[in-house]
């Protein structure tokens, strides 16, 4: 069930400053490749990769504990109930929006984490998708506040005070701040005390238990920080695109992130970004043809799965070390 | 009051059948595999458009559909085991995600060959029985009595075969299977095959009564998932239970409170038992 994730710690054939040097100066360049064309179409594929890629590294932080959520649609669509209501029924500023739905949804997430840590493995995403499929259906039975299936249109934009950030080009700066403040965190995490806990809680949950760590207070914290950021993403989504329903956040969703998770590098810092980078802008490159794209999805899933099974992060490193073994 | 409460009974207990035949290659691939099937909805729908073909195209006999795309089924999964699933034997958790992956390509595959607009078939009975105060739909009875053939028959299978008692074998511990001479390299293709060929034959009978598109595989999918979540995953006679307890209770709920009552019902019963007891109502307590 776990996969081995110490390629990392290998002797290198390149140089350091090449190794994170190349990365860093590729992704600086599809940064500011929707400025230079200034096609508004472009802007929508990057604020689209951006919260793709928040909400997919939640699920990175889930699974830094060994486990799979497949109701994070579900929290993405919480969060983003809950932003749009406060703005649009108590009339608050867009700012608190994001907040309050990434305290509500960590909030729920602590109430039901504990008890649904107790499952592992296959378990555990048995009843996160039951989960999502309760959100969903629980949303539609309650149009007074999900507006039902018609949804809720109209949601207001991004706004800071008089400063109304309408335009694709301003969105795409917010949703470039708020990524890389989750990329931040990731990172804080990753390199500090709790992500050991985490990696040894992946590893082999017995032994870490055995070693001291507590494991289903690590693993609930875990959850709750990646069920935060989904709320805080989904919060996001529902100012950006304008208009939600609870058809919008259900397994499919879940799915969707899922496959960008796994695609691009299950327990990798930046394996959820990789996949939202190269998986987000496919559906528009084939737009009119669904159908494909999604047999795409299914065959990137299967083959990364068999021939790298840590994701397309790997990549780089498993072609100099074949490079080198010549 | 009891007109409603025996007529409620009577549809929960046809509904629980159907159910059943829908999940019990579910829970047989995962006993087997350990893979959680997310294209068992996939084969079910497959199930159904080959049906579908073989009778108003080829005008071809129901029972000679129905046993073709069981046939068929049994073929494509095991091709597909070896191709797809092989790599992943004793990793639940990257079998369940490729079995995701496999879902998408062949429901979408089936969008572009078939298109996504809904096809009727022709019923295969029409009126209904009535016994007393009771109404059944002849069509529905037809397809009761089919299901309880079907599964007697695989049930036979299991027991008294000594194929069936290989696979059963395989359930129950793998290592030790192997070591009395099961044949793993054939038995894994043949579960898997078993599994989505009774999905196959699920959905070539329930066509002629809901319909056929792409998109049908959806419930029985979410069927299989509820029952072999309260059953116990793997476990078949906790199959069956969950089965027959899944059908009267979304009977009961959609007759006396209301149809969407019924899900919401269905989950949080789903989401109480994988709480209390992660391994179903009679699955091995090994979660």
């Amino acid at each position: 069930m776990t996969i081995a994730h110490s390629s990392s710690s290998r002797p290198e054939s390149l140089p350091p400053w090449v190794r994170r040097g190349l990365p860093a100066l590729a992704l600086a360049a599809i940064i500011l490749t929707p400025f230079a064309t200034g096609g508004k179409f472009h802007f929508h594929i990057a604020i689209m990769v951006c919260l793709g890629a928040m909400a997919a590294s939640g699920l990175t932080v889930i699974a830094w504990v060994g486990q799979l959520s497949l109701a994070h649609g579900a929290f993405v669509g919480l969060g983003a109930y809950t932003s749009t209501l406060i703005v649009m029924r108590l009339g608050a500023p867009f700012f608190v929006g994001p907040l309050a739905a990434a305290v509500l949804v960590g909030v729920t997430a602590a109430a039901i984490g504990t008890p649904l840590l107790r499952l592992r493995g296959v378990y555990f995403v048995l009843i996160t998708f039951a989960l999502n499929e309760l959100f969903r259906l629980v949303m539609l039975e309650i149009p007074s506040i999900s507006g039902g299936s018609s949804g809720i249109p109209n949601i207001p934009p991004a706004s800071f005070g008089s400063l109304i950030l309408s335009s694709k080009s301003d969105f795409y700066v917010l949703a470039l701040i708020c990524l890389a403040g989750v990329m931040l965190t990731l990172w804080l995490i990753h390199r500090g005390l709790i992500g050991q806990r985490f990696a040894a809680i992946e590893e082999n949950i017995a032994l870490a238990e055995a070693s001291g760590i507590p494991t289903a207070r690590m693993q609930a914290l875990a959850f709750i920080i990646g069920s935060s950021i989904a709320g805080f993403t989904g919060a996001l989504m529902a100012h950006y695109i304008g208009f939600i329903s609870p058809e919008t956040f259900g397994f499919q969703l879940s799915v969707a992130y899922i496959v960008m998770l796994v695609v691009g590098g299950r327990l990798a810092l930046c394996g959820a970004l990789t996949g939202a980078i190269f998986l987000t802008p496919l559906p528009e490159l084939l737009r009119g043809a669904v159908e494909y794209q999604h047999i795409f999805y299914g065959i990137a899933l299967i083959v990364v799965l068999q021939f790298l099974p840590e994701g397309l992060v790997s990549l780089p490193t498993r072609l100099t070390n074949i490079g080198r073994s010549k | 009051m009891g007109f409603l409460i025996s007529q409620s009974l009577v549809n929960g207990i046809i509904l629980g059948t159907l159910y059943l035949l829908m999940s019990i290659g579910f829970t047989l691939v995962f006993g087997i595999m350990r893979v959680v099937n997310f294209a068992h909805g996939e084969f079910y729908m497959l199930g159904a458009f080959a049906a579908f073909f073989m009778v108003t195209l080829f005008q071809l006999p129901y029972v000679v559909a129905l046993g073709l795309s069981f046939g068929g089924a049994i073929f494509l999964g095991a091709v597909i085991e070896r191709i797809v699933f092989r790599p992943f034997r004793g990793d639940e958790l990257s079998g369940m995600i490729a079995s995701i992956g496999l879902a998408m390509i062949l429901q979408n595959l089936a969008l572009i060959a078939f298109s996504p607009d809904p096809m009727a078939m022709p019923s295969l009975a029409s009126g209904a029985f009535r016994f007393g105060f009771l109404i059944v739909p002849k069509s529905r009875l037809l397809a009761l009595g089919a299901s309880a053939g079907i599964l007697s028959l695989f049930y036979l299978f299991l027991m008294y075969t000594r194929t069936g008692r290989a696979l059963r074998a395989l359930v129950q511990d793998q290592e030790i299977a192997a070591a009395y001479g099961v044949r793993i390299e054939l038995m894994y293709p043949l579960g898997f095959g078993l599994g989505v060929g009774l999905a196959a034959i699920a959905g070539a009978m329930m066509a002629p009564l809901f319909g056929v598109s792409p998109f049908i595989g959806e419930t029985p999918l979410l069927k299989a998932f509820i029952v072999v979540i309260l059953g116990g995953l793997g476990s078949i006679p906790g199959a069956v239970l969950a089965s027959l307890l899944l059908g009267l209770i979304e009977s009961f709920t959609s007759t006396f409170v209301s149809a969407s009552a019924a899900d919401i019902v269905v989950f949080a019963l789903v989401v109480v038992v994988l709480l209390i007891r992660p391994s179903g109502l009679l699955g091995q307590e090994d979660a």
